[in-house]
């Protein structure tokens, strides 16, 4: 009969492998989701330059020009975006970009701004409302594979609430996809829009366009889909590095688990020795004892 | 052999199309627009609706579009759309706009 020591390891070793298969299983899916994620980031970059290429012609074409996105007020209200996750289990992803913003919300509060916030991700979500923010919009579901659709959602909600002055300056925060290796937590001011710099003498030599409709109103157009497209861009890289980080989780997960069975086996065969050797002494001092009779 | 342009059909999930071209027929609001090589600075608005191109090689592509903004300057066209897919013919293009508009509504009321 096993001893209670054997048959206890025996059932943690069995229950730590349980959990690394459910590890080494998230780990393969995230892993598999990376290049995808990676991909749709490195698709979605042309689209971006060229966006910028021509919101820079037209503002040089139509150099008098104001929009409403361009206007600098007073920053009263502060709107913070903040893309996280819906699940956990990605190690440090969720915790760091929070961390960063909320550092800049106790920041700003301490400077007597009123703090609005826009979450992307549960966590964000549950994180801000516990203590005590003010919550404007939660967007949920969009992290895993953001469509552009959830973008322009994003996009109008925000540039909606700047145009009526419920927030006077917006920041996002997100995790910035520099490579496979770095993910970085970020933070950048994306309304007012700062329009792209210009060379001086860029200005004077560009050519005079035909508008179809007038400038004013191409602007009109290009600015909204010119936020559109980077908070595309910030959701897409977010969420590589979102399946990155949990990648990497789950391989140290998987891999401690695989130490702790190591251990464990040894114990385990420990215990199983000591039994064998409890069980040998007791036959031979069980067969002397009858010898001696 | 006729001049050729560079062009770039771009929307935020990919690079639709992109290379040289002797004619390309887009579709603003305020109707068709063809556009061949030296054609004048121009900045537009792009309808719901198929675009045509006509590559160096003879070969055309039909793209449904829907929404952006089209830029030429300096023999290079620009397409910057919201949602656009290449069709395989003019009648197709222009459902495939169409169902990308709906997509599109679909999309921004879900929200």
């Amino acid at each position: 009969m096993a001893s209670a020591q054997l048959r206890d390891t025996r059932r943690r070793i069995r229950s730590v492998e349980a959990t690394k298969k459910i590890t080494r299983a998230m780990e393969l899916i995230a892993a598999s989701r990376i290049p995808k994620a990676q991909a749709r980031v490195h698709a979605s970059k042309p689209y971006t330059a060229k966006l910028i290429e021509v919101i820079e012609n037209v503002g040089a074409a139509d150099a008098g020009g104001s929009h409403k996105l361009l206007e600098r007020r007073d920053p009263n209200r502060v709107g913070l975006l903040i893309v996280s996750s819906d699940r956990g289990l990605a190690g440090a992803y969720s915790s760091s970009i929070i961390r960063l913003s909320e550092a800049r919300a106790i920041e700003l509060e301490r400077e007597g701004k009123d703090v609005v916030i826009y979450a992307i991700g549960k966590k964000a979500q549950s994180y801000f409302r516990y203590r005590g923010y003010h919550i404007e919009q939660a967007y949920l579901g969009v992290t895993d594979t953001p469509g552009y659709g959830d973008a322009r959602a994003v996009g109008n909600r925000v540039m909606e609430d700047y145009a009526v002055g419920r927030i006077d300056v917006l920041e996002v925060f997100y995790t910035r996809f520099e490579s496979a290796m770095t993910q970085v937590p970020t933070h950048q001011e994306l309304l007012p829009i700062t329009p792209p710099e210009m060379e001086e003498e860029e200005r004077g030599v560009r050519v005079s366009y035909g508008f179809e409709p007038s400038p004013e109103e191409i602007l009109n157009r290009l600015l909204p889909t010119y936020v559109e497209a980077i908070i595309f861009n910030m959701l897409l890289e977010a969420s590589a590095s979102e399946h990155n980080a949990r990648r990497r989780a789950m391989k140290a997960a998987t891999d401690n688990a695989e130490e702790l069975i190591k251990t464990l086996t040894v114990q385990a065969n420990r215990a199983r020795q000591a039994e064998i050797t409890t069980a040998i002494t007791e036959i031979v001092g069980g067969a002397e004892a009858m010898v001696g009779s | 052999m006729a001049k050729t342009f560079q062009v770039d059909v771009v929307s935020p999930e990919a690079t639709v199309w992109s290379g040289r071209a002797t004619i390309m027929i887009a579709r603003t609001p305020e109707g068709e627009l063809g556009i061949m090589a030296d054609h004048e600075p121009l900045m537009a608005t792009c309808a719901t609706g198929p675009i045509e191109i006509e590559a160096e090689s003879g070969e055309r592509t039909t793209i449904g579009v829907h929404g952006g903004f089209l830029q030429v300057l300096d023999n290079q066209v620009t397409l910057i759309t919201d949602r656009a897919e290449v069709a395989k013919s003019h009648a197709e293009a222009k459902e495939t706009a169409q169902r990308l508009a709906a997509e599109d509504a679909e999309a921004s009321d879900d929200a």
